[in-house]
């Protein structure tokens, strides 16, 4: 604790804060632009830090970090595109919530849940993570497996009106997600010679199109239909009430918990951990409220926002504990430290035990201040919805553009995110969901290389699944939670008949 | 309170924009006592056919920052993923051969097409500068019961399949690897994963045997007397580790790693690869890169166009036989 407090203590130099606000100004403008993700805004300062003491230059890094995970909630609530991957479960009740006049609370409440989220975290980061780390290195091939298993159960929660057609969407997404190089033998499945399909559909401009062109499009028919129905969307500017933000704590509290420990273990990033906390919480909440998720229940936004930047301190518990990366921001900020001449790893709390506290208190003053600039934005963001469509659609299509393009500077990936807004489209215009598309494809190539990878490890038998406690458990989780709701349907319309 | 708030947000972009831009800013005044060659006549691109924060991408980098300085011109660097470094290195050969596009290569250059899994060919560019170079390093669990490369050797060849770690298969520490299988004729079980990072991680938790990666993605472990290095498969011992001896010093001759260089596109003319040439040789010597990868952990090795040519045919005999031996697609 005393360490913390020097920690505190050595936050407090103007150019330690100013360079924390710019980089979670810089990191909110970053999320909240779909296409932008944070591992981009993290790699792209990355060559700014170089030059800098080391203190300062990961600070700026953590605050783009920080802000651009609750920025991605801004595009996600007000105009239905995640800003990055992390905030597509966000959008499934945040823009429900703005169609219905609410976005200043939808805002508000993803601020109170992205705040919480990473003040969990980091609390856990600054106290347990040596434990956690340990409970971290258990996660083998096997229990990867299960968790992706696990997350792919959560489709049949978040299809929306028709189960059906939110499965039927998953199996798509599962099968784009078999296009590319085999994860196992490196055997180009599907790819036409294609170079660029190697690495298998790049996922991010694939969601750009599925949420941000479906939606420019849709927009742009009824601009050309010139249907006289003028944003409905008033750009209310109400804040949730204390009574509103109470019921959530108990959401939000569990959604962080769920969150850190998703962003603990390697491989498993914000996206994921946004879905399962969105679905704890359906699973916990009252029958008669569940139907409302889906329709702007605020339950939805803050689990998902707590979850998602609940990794945030998750993640960095292996790099600092084992020097290991646990998602793709992580693997930026590793060259950061070592650039700096830093090598994370267990020795790092007890040879830069002043570095490590210094870097937990500005987490801690990141999580703030992003707090503090999410709050006073909201004026400001709920503008956005004030902004004619025939001016706003040709501004996310060009975003999109720019967007798909940055991913990886190939201009394939615009091809994909133009196709992916066009079969969006029609999907929008059928009923078929694409959160589904999105979930397959983060965890489609995840549950198939896990899978594979436990039986090389096991030479091929299958016991391997079963015989370790933790797969176990949730492989038995993810197939009761399939199950359970239709046995419940069943008996419930028997019933019925009778 | 609003309009502060957006007075505030833009001058912090204005500052930041501005920080960015100081690092590339300050070249464009030498290259006056240039004038024998037209070369260059605008600024460089740098292809680095990875995700930008990578170590292949951090090594662009701090080379192009100090590059600029000597060549009068600014280097940007494009980030080109994809194909496992394929759809860069394609770029880069595709480019206008004026000199002005480079292309970081790596040992993928050589592996990819022999895997299959790109068409082109090492010929079709022209090698500038060889910049680093990296063994791969037999490492287990500091707990292991196996203390030398013999004990390990030993070990493979009693039938009991070791679990060892890769970044994925038919990436170069998986062909190390199964090389090393190759010369001391015993058994393996290879486990592929995605990327170095994730192989350590299940090396850590006792879910694989081994690993062979590069020294420096296992430094900070074997520091902190968690894992144990056996062996380098180098010609001569790592300066990051001086005290595990090469594989030769076993007597297994076998050298296999990753390197990393800078080439053009192969009908670049004479004059601007002798310009790039001798701009990189110098940048390349100079104390304050060889730290910057000192720092990075990744080892230096510099080779002019002549010895990077040579480099190139040599190991692309290695892998032209290895590779096919080894029934990747099976």
């Amino acid at each position: 604790m005393d360490l913390l407090l020097l920690g505190f203590e050595r936050l407090l130099h103007v150019d330690i804060i100013l360079l924390l606000v710019a980089g979670v100004i810089a990191g909110i403008i970053i999320g909240s632009l779909p296409g932008l993700t944070s591992t981009m805004g993290v790699a792209l300062f990355l060559p700014v830090t170089f030059g800098m003491d080391p203190v300062n230059g990961l600070l700026l890094l953590i605050g783009i970090y920080f802000g651009s995970i609750y920025g991605g909630s801004i595009a996600a609530i007000l105009l239905n595109t995640p800003g990055t991957p992390a905030s597509a479960a966000t959008a499934m009740d945040g823009y429900p919530m703005t169609q219905k006049g609410e976005a200043g609370k939808a805002l508000g409440i993803a601020v109170i849940a992205s705040g919480m989220g990473g003040i969990v975290s980091v609390l856990m980061l600054t106290f347990i993570s040596p434990q956690l780390a340990r409970v971290a290195l258990n996660f083998s091939a096997p229990e990867m497996f299960a968790l992706a298993l696990f997350g792919l159960s959560i489709i049949s929660s978040i299809s929306g009106k028709s189960v059906l057609k939110g499965l039927i969407a998953g199996v798509v997404g599962l099968i784009i997600a078999t296009i590319g190089m085999d994860p196992m033998t490196s055997f180009p499945r599907f790819t036409f010679d294609q170079l660029s399909l190697l690495n298998g559909v790049s996922f991010i401009p694939v969601m750009i199109g599925l949420f941000a062109v479906s939606e420019a499009l849709l927009g742009l028919e009824e601009q050309l239909r010139g249907s006289k129905k003028i944003n409905k969307v008033i750009a209310s500017y109400v804040l949730p009430k204390w009574h509103e933000v109470k019921r959530l704590i108990s959401s939000m509290l569990r959604s962080s918990f769920i969150g850190t420990f998703i962003g603990i273990i390697p491989g498993a990033g914000a996206d994921i951990a946004a879905y399962v906390a969105y679905n704890e919480t359906k699973r916990f909440s009252k029958k008669e409220e569940k139907e409302s998720f889906g329709n702007g229940n605020p339950k939805g936004v803050a689990s998902a926002e707590a979850a998602n930047n609940g990794v945030t301190g998750g993640a960095m518990v292996p790099l600092l504990t084992l020097g290991i990366p646990g998602d793709a921001v992580a693997a930026v900020l590793l060259g950061a430290l070592v650039v700096q001449g830093i090598q994370p790893g267990p020795q790092l709390f007890t040879t830069s035990s002043d570095l490590v506290y210094t870097l937990f208190a500005g987490m801690f003053l990141a999580t703030l201040l992003m707090m503090l600039f999410g709050f006073l934005g909201i004026r400001l963001f709920t503008k956005i919805l004030k902004v004619k469509k025939n001016i706003l659609i040709p501004i996310i299509l060009v975003l999109s553009v720019i967007g798909a393009y940055a991913i990886s500077n190939n201009f394939f990936d615009v091809y994909v995110m133009l196709v992916s807004g066009i079969i969006g489209y029609f999907m929008k215009k059928h009923g078929f969901p694409a959160s589904p598309v999105v979930l397959a494809l983060i965890l489609g190539p995840m549950a198939e290389s896990e899978f594979r990878r436990s039986l090389v490890m096991s030479e091929g038998a299958y016991s391997i699944f079963f015989t370790r406690p933790i797969a176990a458990v949730l492989i038995i989780l993810a197939t009761l939670s399939l199950v359970v709701p239709i046995m419940f349907k069943k008996r419930k319309t028997i019933e019925q008949l009778n | 309170m609003s309009m502060n708030l957006i007075r505030f947000t833009l001058v912090m972009s204005l500052v930041l924009v501005l920080g960015a831009c100081s690092n590339s800013a300050s070249s464009g005044s030498a290259g006056d006592d240039e004038q024998a060659s037209d070369f260059p006549t605008q600024s460089l691109e740098l292809i680095v056919p990875y995700a930008a924060g990578g170590g292949t991408d951090s090594l662009a980098r701090s080379f192009a920052d100090k590059a600029e300085e000597n060549l009068g011109e600014s280097i940007a660097v494009v980030n080109r993923e994809g194909g496992g470094g394929a759809v860069g290195m394609q770029n880069g050969m595709n480019a206008k051969a004026d000199g002005h596009t480079v292309t970081m290569v790596t040992v993928e250059l050589l592996t990819l097409p022999h895997s299959g899994l790109a068409q082109f060919s090492y010929e079709d560019l022209q090698p500038i500068a060889l910049l680093n170079e990296d063994p791969a390093a037999i490492t287990v669990k500091a707990d292991a019961p196996w203390d030398t490369l013999e004990d390990f050797v030993e070990e493979m060849k009693s039938g009991d399949k070791l679990k060892v770690g890769n970044s994925g298969t038919g990436a170069i520490w998986h062909l190390a690897a199964a090389a090393l299988e190759q010369e001391v004729g015993g058994e393996l079980n290879h486990v592929p994963f995605e990327g170095a990072a994730p192989a350590v991680n299940a090396l850590l938790g006792g879910h694989v045997d081994a690993v062979s990666v590069s020294p420096a993605e296992v430094k900070s472990q074997v520091e902190s007397g968690e894992l144990k290095v056996l062996g380098v498969m180098a010609d001569n011992r790592v300066d990051s580790l001086p005290e595990v001896p090469t594989l030769k010093e076993s007597g297994i001759d076998l050298s296999i790693g990753t390197w990393r260089g800078l080439a053009v596109p192969a009908d670049t003319p004479e004059n601007a690869v002798n310009t790039l040439q001798e701009s990189f040789k110098e940048t390349a010597q100079t104390e304050e890169f060889k730290d910057t990868l000192t720092k990075l952990g990744i080892g230096y090795r510099y080779e002019n166009a002549e010895g990077f040519s040579e480099l190139l045919k040599e190991q692309d005999e290695l892998f032209e036989e290895l590779i096919p031996s080894l029934n990747l697609n099976q």
